[in-house]
């Protein structure tokens, strides 16, 4: 009870210091404000992905459903925080470039994983049988497991040769003043104890859901 | 095949259909030779269990294990030394009966596939249908075709779910023939409601939802 | 007395064959997928005309056409047995990877009638420029092969939830579009005269990875 108010205070007050405190990125100006929002999610996006297939991977070995609750937790927190991390960065990309949408590197990538969670929560409310579900997306997650480098880091790089484009992006060069560093890892952290804080209680309402049906 | 020493035995088996509980706590152990009733009310799990013996199905919970001449035997790989018919058997029907247990036997690497096929027909008395489309074939005659298919590689376990259901007097006696034949040699379990197959059994489980089953 | 041979090649040889079997008796899976392919084919064609100075669109509307014909078809060969309730009389007599493999042989040999077909027939009605044969068909052979993997696993998935065939596009596509986007590249690449190697070997790793991946997931594709 005391942990959860201390993390709400924690990323609340980060916030209000992303905004009164730490300096803006100059070639960002006030659209710096974005980036303690949209990297961290993206963060998450990717962390949730990992905890999930290796979940996944642990069911089949097992054939534990706990490792199938911790599975499908991450994956509905981290469609979550992908929507949000894609929302983020498509609003920044307008600012900063005037398009919503360029199919740059990341936007690409988020966009691949965006497709990877939805496929896998689509994959799951189609079957209705606890076990064969659990075992079915964890089959396709672990299949999943061998796109995602390639979606992530390969095919952007396709697009790029296809598509030599003039429009520069400076966004992974930026030099981080210490304040602006401080708030970062700040609600990098916050974000990611968020993670693990809504996933436990997801992962306590599926423990008791499935004791619920199987009394 | 048939010479193989053969046991089933189930320690604390638990199954579940999502909130229903099907089988709960069962512990048996079976050796062959002999034939092994299994009964119980409609939905008491009599089916269930011959999938789990079949290595069709995985238990939620305890251990089912079936050995061989004193080995395990992985579930995956039970399909070796088991025959299994079940009224939810279903064959292609594009092929022919025939061709069916031809198909079987060459994907299971028997020798001679057709002569098997032939071999499995007569023993059920389908020998003359042979080629007929199986779309074609009865329900009886869908039923002695299922007898057929577990009878092909003459596997040291045989599990029959309802045997009896849809045959005719001769099919009766047909299968009566058949189990009684097995009964020194092999070890055949039986899910059955229908006393005329019960009394082929010289052992039985009862299964009753909640409960241990209990040899007899 | 039967005895039993080593099952697995053998089992994977006669499933390979049944299902070619059944595919000529009943030819409904066939028919269904040359017609899709040549009717996308054709509405491209139609729509666009001949395309012979743009190979970038050509290249792509050609893996969105195969693409499309293997979405369309691959998934049958599972779907089939889920629905004529024969995967019982199947896991009756083979191990799951032999199922499984034999059915991939058998997707892989249905891919490769289609583009048979279908290549030819878009390369003419497009106007495209004569492919460099040797990149073209690497492309062709590397993107196929890794192509019908990855449906032949996911198709074997999705037989078995509630809405099949409308999920196999959408479940698969993430794992398919690797293979898409570095065949379209290549497809491009050879006819503006550059080099293939980056995308074939893009397409021989992720197809070796996604063979490796399937074989160790196969034995957990059907429990119950």
């Amino acid at each position: 009870m005391i942990l959860r108010g201390l993390l709400l205070l924690w990323i609340a007050a980060w916030i209000v210091a992303a905004f009164l405190w730490a300096p803006l990125v100059p070639v960002l100006g006030p659209t710096t404000r974005v980036l303690y929002f949209h990297i961290p999610s993206a963060w998450v996006t990717v962390l949730a992905l990992g905890w999930s297939m290796v979940h996944s991977v642990l069911y089949l070995r097992s054939r534990n459903l706990e490792h199938d609750h911790q599975a499908a937790a991450a994956a509905e927190i981290g469609l979550l925080f992908c929507v949000a991390a894609t929302i983020s960065g498509s609003l920044w990309a307008k600012a900063m470039w005037g398009a919503y949408w360029n199919w740059d590197p990341r936007e690409t990538s988020i966009f691949f994983l965006l497709l990877v969670y939805g496929a896998y929560l689509a994959l799951r409310s189609a079957i209705d049988q606890p076990e064969r579900r659990a075992r079915l997306s964890a089959v396709y997650s672990a299949i999943a497991f061998v796109s995602v480098p390639f979606l992530v880091f390969v095919v952007p790089r396709i697009y790029f040769t296809l598509h030599p484009d003039p429009l520069i992006n400076t966004r992974g060069k930026i030099d981080m003043d210490p304040r602006i560093r401080v708030v970062f890892f700040a609600l990098l952290a916050g974000f990611t104890a968020l993670f693990f804080w809504v996933q436990s209680v997801r992962v306590r309402v599926a423990r008791l859901e499935r004791r619920a049906e199987e009394r | 095949m048939s010479a193989a020493a053969a046991a089933v035995e189930a320690r604390d088996l638990i199954h579940r259909y999502g909130a229903r509980r099907v089988l709960e706590h069962l512990a048996f152990e079976f050796a062959a030779p002999g034939v092994v009733a299994i009964r119980g009310s409609n939905g008491a799990g009599k089916s269930t269990l011959l999938k789990i013996v079949a290595g069709l199905l995985r238990p939620s919970a305890g251990a089912l294990s079936v050995q061989i001449d004193g080995r395990d035997t992985p579930p995956l790989a039970r399909h070796r030394w088991i025959g299994y018919a079940a009224p939810d058997l279903s064959f292609y029907p594009e092929f022919s009966a025939g061709e069916n247990l031809v198909f079987a036997a060459e994907t299971r690497g028997l020798d001679a596939p057709p002569r098997a096929a032939q071999r499995a027909l007569e023993q059920v008395g389908l020998a003359s249908r042979s080629n007929d489309r199986v779309a074609a074939l009865s329900s009886g005659m869908l039923q002695r075709l299922r007898l057929a298919f577990a009878l092909l590689a003459d596997p040291p376990v045989l599990l029959l779910d309802e045997p009896g259901s849809h045959l005719d007097e001769a099919g009766r006696a047909m299968l009566t023939d058949l189990v009684g034949k097995r009964r020194t040699t092999h070890l055949v379990m039986i899910a059955t409601n229908d006393e005329r197959e019960g009394a082929l059994a010289d052992r039985s489980v009862e299964l009753a939802g909640r409960g241990l089953g209990d040899p007899a | 007395m039967p005895t039993e041979a080593s099952s697995s090649p053998a089992a994977v040889w006669a499933i390979l064959r049944k299902e070619c079997r059944s595919e000529w008796r009943t030819r409904y899976g066939l028919n269904a997928a040359l017609l899709f392919a040549v009717t996308s084919l054709t509405s491209v064609s139609f729509a666009v005309g001949r395309l012979g100075d743009r190979p970038d669109v050509l290249a792509a509307l050609l893996w969105v056409v195969l693409l499309f014909a293997a979405l369309a078809s691959l998934s049958h060969t599972f779907v089939r047995e889920v629905e004529g309730r024969t995967m019982t009389l199947l896991r009756l007599v083979a191990s799951p990877t032999a199922i499984a493999t034999g059915k991939l042989l058998f997707n892989l040999l249905f891919l490769a009638v289609i583009e048979l077909v279908t290549v030819p027939l878009f390369l003419i009605l497009m106007g495209a420029p004569t492919p460099s044969w040797g990149p073209f068909l690497g492309v062709l052979v590397l993107g196929s092969l890794a192509l019908g993997t990855g449906a032949t696993l996911v198709g074997a998935i999705i037989a078995q939830t509630r809405g099949r065939a409308a999920l196999f596009a959408g479940v698969s596509f993430p794992i398919l579009l690797p293979v898409v986007a570095a065949a379209v590249s290549a497809t491009r690449a050879q006819w503006s005269g550059g080099s293939v190697a980056v995308e074939l070997r893009l397409l021989a790793a992720y197809g070796v990875a996604l063979l490796a991946a399937s074989l160790m997931l196969y034995d957990h594709l059907w429990e119950d």
